[in-house]
């Protein structure tokens, strides 16, 4: 069967098996289906083999976290996110993809999402929701507006993370003000960027708020991003879209600590925060944008002490709607987390996607975003000094 | 695991094979055992250019005694075992033959306490050998063999094919660094081979079943060595205008009396696809590059550092460069490490040759082996460890091609009769497996055979572990079932 996978690019494993340990689902499991090796082998004995699309086939595909980091860890230049998406979008439009589409459609009609997650967080509250789903941090009733400052750089300020974390945003905003950029919140001009989308496998979909956004954002001014997981979307517009137009719009995307690291001399120096935070890298952050270090260069002169976590950058199990899809792997991941981070016995988490801090702080674990660290800092000392 | 025991047995294994699953059933727990197409479609290969057999149930046992329950039950059925770690063997030593039962030791991956006296610590034999390691640096110590995949290969992997690495050099291959084991032999008995003593007393059985690549047991817990971490390492790199020169000054700087830490030869087209992907800081210019450390107290290293660079001139160096700080050094190894992977951005299959040659042959032989790839129409790169002559042709193909594997496969055989009539051997760490069994008696007389042939009978006299490899047709155990397929090629 088909899967719509470019075969020069299946073509391009040569199944030495580098990526196993990168790859949190073998990590949990042992298991070669639910590795990269095993699902590309997969891929190719359905596409190029015409094997049956059975239920452990498809188990290995669904599996699959889309951390990508397989990527850095293979020396063949396998793009395993390529292979991934198309095999998802075939499978989505096989099975209907339309009941995960109805899904994630509150995801771009901002008002639709702002009403479900005020009567999620009342839900919550009464106690309604169930584990499974792993909220733990309450989704707010009440969220400060947003406002625009300057047009120096858009704000990118996305669906979810919108509606449940605005506090990020303010926060980010702060930072980027004290550094001297006027800054324009993109709210409603672009209100989703469609990574989940391209996960789940709803191609059109994807392409469709891919234009939106686009339209949504015009000018050159960096857009800045601070979800790792959008980024990475807005970043592969170029790829996505094929056009010039996506190229150019991808160039202008930017991780908010990509961003500040460029122009750390611009924040003012203030006494560093008594806190020893530990550094989680966000899969999108590490793996597809490869903007992990800058986390750390924009940190290190706000706290007391930065440190690593000693699992490589391993996946946390958050991965979009992944740990709602597959909650049971999902948490076997995250304990592998949990671990590492106990061992890095931090006061507080940095983790600079949203997926992450609540997949996190689902566990108990104290989670914060990099800015809001930041950002305290920079308030506590402004306080102090008046 | 509660995702797999959702699947249950289904098509896959025959049905003459449910009375044998039950069994595993019962040794291993439901969620431990699998048959389905899928599974046993992976683990029909390693990453060998081979084909792949036919894997039979597959088991994750947790424990030492699981292992014992499943290789009981596959006794009891008249079934083979075969082991796997990893799987990123080079010789199909993993490759399942005659569906046997496959006993994946992925999942016992548990660290003892390190001995400081003993300066061991066991392991089981699932753990990864750079886990080890990583575990063991805040500790002072590593675990020294470090082939160019350890971020993935296991212990247990290592110590069936005897494994190497670039630092094996100065402190030997994996047989050097295991004390003692617990291995479950092909009939289900526990043993212990070796001991923590210095001086264990005996036949040295654990020395026979290192390298022994799954025909002789099962290893379940292994006491290997903790090496110290060194107090210093340097790191140079020197370029040459020809590879003989680089050949030369290898076999210079171990004449002078050094025994660097290691020695790593590439070639120019290597460094130029590694360059590419790591952008490790390599010369694109140079016909080949040396990559040479040495470590051990500050003074010595400062000496030998030094001495090495006076060489590599005196052979005709045109630049020679020491890593300034730990990052450059982290980057030029990093180079080197992946390099196997990164000529697949050149062509999409390759296959990674492995012999050993007397290293005042070495360059003689190198140019034989460009000569061979020629003739064959064929692209070959080199990156070897060169201190101790082990040399790493690399064929570069697209398995699509029609024709084209059996002119790798000529290729291959003629570096191989190069290299033994230089008065080599046929592998250097990778193993015989089921790629070099043809060629084992070009090696070893009849008389050597026959005793290898019943050294393997003494453990496992019934042809139930690992059948198929190693020793050549016509010895027992050989003619379980030709692969599948031989050698199509990387499973396109
Ligand atoms: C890119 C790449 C680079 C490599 N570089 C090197 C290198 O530098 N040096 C080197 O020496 N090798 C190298 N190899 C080869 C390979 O990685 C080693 O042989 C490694 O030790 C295999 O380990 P594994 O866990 O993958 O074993 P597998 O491939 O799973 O198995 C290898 C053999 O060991 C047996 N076995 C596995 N576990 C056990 C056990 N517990 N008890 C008994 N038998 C067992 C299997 O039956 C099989 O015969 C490389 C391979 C690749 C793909
Ligand atoms: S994806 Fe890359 S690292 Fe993984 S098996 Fe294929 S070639 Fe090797
Ligand atoms: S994307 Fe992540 S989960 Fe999926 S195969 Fe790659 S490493 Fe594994």
């Amino acid at each position: 069967m088909d899967l719509g996978i470019d075969p020069e690019r299946l073509n391009a494993c040569v199944q030495c098996g580098l990526c196993l340990t990168a790859c949190p689902t073998y990590r949990v499991s042992a298991d070669e289906t639910m590795s990269p090796r095993g699902r590309i082998a997969l891929m190719r004995e359905v596409q190029d083999r015409g094997a049956p699309l059975t239920r452990e086939v498809v188990r290995a595909f669904d599996t699959c976290v889309q951390c990508r980091a397989c990527e850095p860890a293979c020396p063949s230049g396998v793009q395993y996110g390529s292979l991934i998406e198309a095999t998802k979008a075939t499978l989505a439009s096989r099975r209907g993809g339309w009941i995960r589409a109805l899904a994630f459609a509150p995801l771009s009609r901002p008002r639709l999402l702002r009403a479900g997650s005020v009567l999620l967080g009342i839900a919550q509250r009464a106690h309604l929701v169930p584990r499974r789903l792993g909220l733990s941090a309450r989704i707010p009733l009440w969220r400060a507006p947003l406002r625009a400052s300057g047009d120096d750089v858009w704000m990118f300020t996305g669906c979810v993370m919108d509606a449940w974390q605005r506090d990020v945003h303010l926060a980010t905003q702060r930072v980027l003000e004290a550094a001297g950029f006027g800054v324009r919140p993109t709210g409603a001009g672009a209100p989703c960027c469609g990574a989940l989308h391209v996960h789940a496998g709803l191609h059109d979909r994807a392409v469709a708020l891919a234009r939106r956004t686009m339209d949504g954002l015009p000018g050159d001014a960096p857009i800045v991003v601070n979800s790792a997981g959008c980024g990475a979307a807005l970043k592969e517009y170029g790829h996505l879209l094929g056009t010039d137009e996506a190229r150019a719009f991808s160039a202008r995307v930017v991780d908010v600590q990509e961003f500040l690291a460029r122009h750390v001399d611009r924040l003012p120096t203030v006494e560093p925060l008594a806190l020893r935070v530990a550094v989680q890298d966000p899969c999108h952050l590490r793996h597809v944008q490869r903007a992990h270090e800058p986390v750390r260069t924009v940190l290190r002169p706000f706290v007391r002490e930065c440190v690593e976590l000693d699992d490589e950058g391993l996946c946390c199990g958050a991965g979009g709607a992944y740990s709602v899809l597959e909650p049971g792997m999902a948490g076997q991941i995250r304990e592998r987390k949990l671990s590492s981070i106990g061992r890095a016995r931090p006061d507080v988490v940095a983790s600079a996607n949203p997926g992450c801090s609540m997949h996190l702080a689902a566990a108990g674990v104290a989670v914060r975003h990099p800015m809001e660290i930041v950002d305290e800092a920079l308030r506590l000392s402004a306080r102090a000094g008046r | 695991m509660r995702l797999a025991s959702r699947t249950r047995p289904r098509r896959g294994v025959p049905e003459r094979d449910a009375a044998l699953v039950r069994e595993l059933v019962a040794a291993v727990g439901a969620p431990n055992v699998r048959t389905d197409d899928a599974q046993r479609a992976l683990l029909r290969r390693d990453a060998s250019v081979f084909d792949g057999g036919d894997a039979g149930p597959v088991c994750f046992p947790r424990t030492a005694e699981e292992v014992q329950a499943v290789v009981r039950a596959a006794r009891r059925h008249g079934r083979a075992v075969v082991p796997r770690g990893a799987g990123t063997g080079l010789a199909g030593g993993a490759i399942p033959l005659g569906a046997p039962v496959v006993v994946s030791l992925a999942r016992m991956t548990s660290i003892g306490e390190v001995d400081r006296d003993a300066r061991a610590v066991w392991v089981e034999p699932g753990v990864v050998n750079l886990d080890l390691t990583r575990h063991l640096r805040p500790l002072g110590f590593h675990f020294a063999p470090d082939p160019s995949s350890q971020q993935v290969c296991t212990i247990g992997g290592n110590v069936a094919n005897n494994s190497g690495g670039p630092h094996c050099l100065a402190y030997g291959v994996t047989n050097a660094h295991v004390l003692a084991m617990d291995v479950v032999l092909p009939d289900g008995e526990m043993a212990r081979l070796g001991g923590l003593d210095p001086e264990p007393s005996g036949l040295d059985l654990r020395g026979a079943f290192v390298g022994g690549e799954g025909t002789l047991g099962i290893a379940v817990r292994i006491a290997v060595r903790v090496t110290p971490n060194p107090p210093a390492v340097r790191t140079l790199l020197a370029s040459f205008s020809q590879v003989r020169d680089a050949a030369n000054t290898v076999s210079a700087v171990i004449a002078s009396g050094i025994v660097p830490a290691a020695m790593e030869v590439m070639d120019q087209r290597i460094t130029r696809a590694v360059e590419n992907y790591v952008g490790a800081g390599y010369p694109l210019d140079a016909a080949a590059v040396l990559l040479a450390e040495v470590d051990g107290l500050p003074d010595g290293t400062a000496h030998d550092a030094d001495a090495i660079a006076r060489i590599a001139r005196e052979q005709g160096a045109t630049e020679v460069r020491l890593a300034a700080d730990d990052r450059e050094r982290a980057l030029l190894w990093k180079g080197r490490k992946t390099a196997f992977g990164a000529i697949a951005q050149i062509a999409p299959d390759y296959y990674l040759h492995d012999t050993v040659v007397p290293r005042s042959r070495l360059a003689d032989v190198l140019e034989q082996v460009y000569a061979i790839a020629d003739r064959h129409g064929l692209m070959v790169m080199n990156v070897f460890h060169a201190g101790d002559g082990n040399l790493h042709p690399l064929l570069l193909f697209d398995a699509r091609e029609p024709g084209m594997l059996d002119r790798v496969h000529a290729a291959g055989a003629d570096i191989i009769e190069a290299s033994l009539a230089a008065g080599g051997v046929l592998s250097g760490e990778h193993g015989i497996g089921v790629e070099k069994q043809a060629y084992m008696d070009r090696m070893f007389t009849p008389d050597d055979l026959d005793h290898q042939n019943r050294l393997r009978r003494a453990f496992d006299p019934e042809c139930a572990a690992n059948p198929g490899k190693v020793l050549p047709t016509g010895h027992s155990c050989a003619d379980i079932q030709q692969l599948s397929s031989a050698a199509r090629g990387l499973w396109v």
